[in-house]
């Protein structure tokens, strides 16, 4: 057992020093680590190896504002709220909807952007024209996300076939592989919008969503959460927050 | 039909990530390859008390998904031990890939050294070998010949495995081809394009695998 044990550990720390002599990872109490998925259009992408969105503009304004060097780190979605907890970030920036589940568990900044869960379905699909059809229909989200307990709220909830998905929601929607995938609003409409898949919005939007940042509820957590808070008010009163709405989105999501 | 000029400009960014994904499996594989000839050796002489060790690994480690596995390293154990935050992603995942895998290469070298005659034994013992002499001389350049088909699949496997590491915030390759696909929303092009790398990889080792094969195989050859 012994023999065992040591012999893991040895090889935990042999891989430990190879490992860390390649790949130092840098860590300085001023660096405030944000994590992201990178994988969710335009809040946070990557074209060309470089990372973008208007998580990451608004994110590098805060630091701007309180000095503190913003350092993302990406990972699967599903991967985030582990690295939060666990303490490897500080924070996360990818459109965090506030839940009371979750509300009770992080210290949350006031919400930075206000939205809608949206039902979207492939082109020419009218069979679909809100959350209401969706009964016996196939519907994708996002692995993690909300909008699965958004839809599991709704009247109908036992008749729809929820799937979760890693990611690739919107190819799975155009490919006609599921009927429709439930996410934000504003993402839905940017990727329509922009990247030319047969997708449509089908009706209203069917639920008020307030995203913010969660930080870890203890001492340390709060007290960044407090900063990067001021920080967002800041930058809310100074117009900028808007600005940066309106670069990505061409319009203002950041209010009511 | 694919944009072609956009996988063109996508491979020199993806290559970037090539040798995280590389040197993720190597590592692994080394350590891997020094685990499971341990717990194989254990497992084929029945050392009292550590073969039921060995036999909980490898049932733990073959019976749980990889996924699983990383996830309660990386996420699971800091909670119980502080001082394991300090684990970086590509050190869990590592970590990771040398237990899970281990576990299976156990059971292939064991199987590889099993499956030489025991007559060979009785006789390298009869003409006043040691132990030592015999696993040497007559049991391990016969099992590594039968072992290495199957450790190279083990090998490959390794090195599509990486691609979980993104889960625990590594970008390698797949990290970094899924985040350039949801900027470009050019998803075919993407996948097709790092399968192609993956593929081109793997088709490289082959022929390392076949050049070793030969090599081992050289007694047997007329």
């Amino acid at each position: 057992m012994l023999l065992t044990r040591k012999l893991t550990l040895t090889l935990g720390a042999l891989a430990l020093s190879a490992a860390s002599g390649v790949f130092a990872a840098a860590a300085h109490a001023e660096t405030l680590r944000v994590g992201m998925s990178g994988g969710y259009f335009p809040f946070t992408f990557v074209e060309q190896d470089e990372l973008k969105g208007f998580e990451v503009d608004v994110m590098n304004a805060v630091g701007e504002i309180t000095g503190d060097e913003i350092e993302f780190v990406t990972a699967s979605f599903s991967g985030l709220a582990g690295m939060l907890e666990s303490g490897r970030i500080d924070t996360i920036a990818n459109q965090i909807t506030m839940t009371p589940e979750r509300e009770a568990k992080y210290a949350f900044t006031e919400p930075y952007v206000y939205d809608g869960a949206q039902v979207v379905v492939r082109e020419g699909n009218d069979s679909i024209e809100g959350v209401e059809d969706l009964s016996g229909k196939s519907v994708a989200v996002n692995l993690g996300s909300n909008y699965e307990q958004l839809l599991r709220e709704q009247p109908n909830a036992d008749e729809i076939d929820i799937r979760t998905y890693e990611s690739n929601i919107e190819q799975d929607v155009a490919l006609g592989r599921v009927d429709a995938f439930v996410m934000d609003r504003v993402s839905a409409t940017q990727v329509i919008k922009e990247k030319g898949l047969p997708l449509e919005l089908a009706g209203q939007p069917f639920s008020t969503i307030e995203n913010a940042m969660p930080f870890r509820d203890d001492e340390a957590g709060r007290a960044q959460r407090d900063r990067v808070g001021d920080a967002l008010d800041e930058l809310r009163e100074s117009g900028e927050l808007r600005e940066i709405s309106e670069k990505w989105f061409d319009t203002d999501i950041t209010q009511l | 039909m694919l944009n072609l000029e956009y996988m063109w400009g996508l491979l020199p960014v993806l290559l970037r990530y090539l040798p995280l994904t590389l040197q993720m499996a190597t590592i692994a594989m080394l350590f891997a390859l020094v685990l499971a000839c341990l717990l194989a050796v254990v497992r084929v002489s029945r050392v009292p008390g550590l073969n039921g060790l060995a036999l909980l690994f490898i049932s733990f480690f073959r019976g749980t998904p990889l996924l699983v596995q990383l996830f309660l390293f990386y996420y699971g154990l800091p909670q119980l031990i502080d001082s394991l935050i300090s684990i970086t992603g590509v050190t869990a995942a590592v970590l990771g890939l040398t237990l899970h895998f281990s576990a299976y290469m156990a059971e292939s070298i064991r199987a590889a050294i099993v499956g030489i005659d025991r007559s060979q034994t009785e006789a390298a013992l009869s003409i006043g070998m040691t132990q030592s002499q015999l696993m040497r001389r007559i049991i391990l350049p016969q099992a590594t010949r039968v072992a290495t088909p199957t450790l190279m699949n083990y090998f490959i496997d390794m090195i599509k495995a990486t691609s979980l590491a993104f889960t625990l915030g590594v970008t390698e390759l797949m990290g970094a081809t899924q985040k350039e696909a949801a900027g470009s929303f050019l998803y075919l092009e993407a996948f097709l394009l790092v399968a192609i790398i993956y593929w081109v990889i793997v088709e490289m080792l082959s022929w390392g695998q076949r050049r070793l094969e030969t090599y081992l195989n050289r007694a047997y050859q007329r």
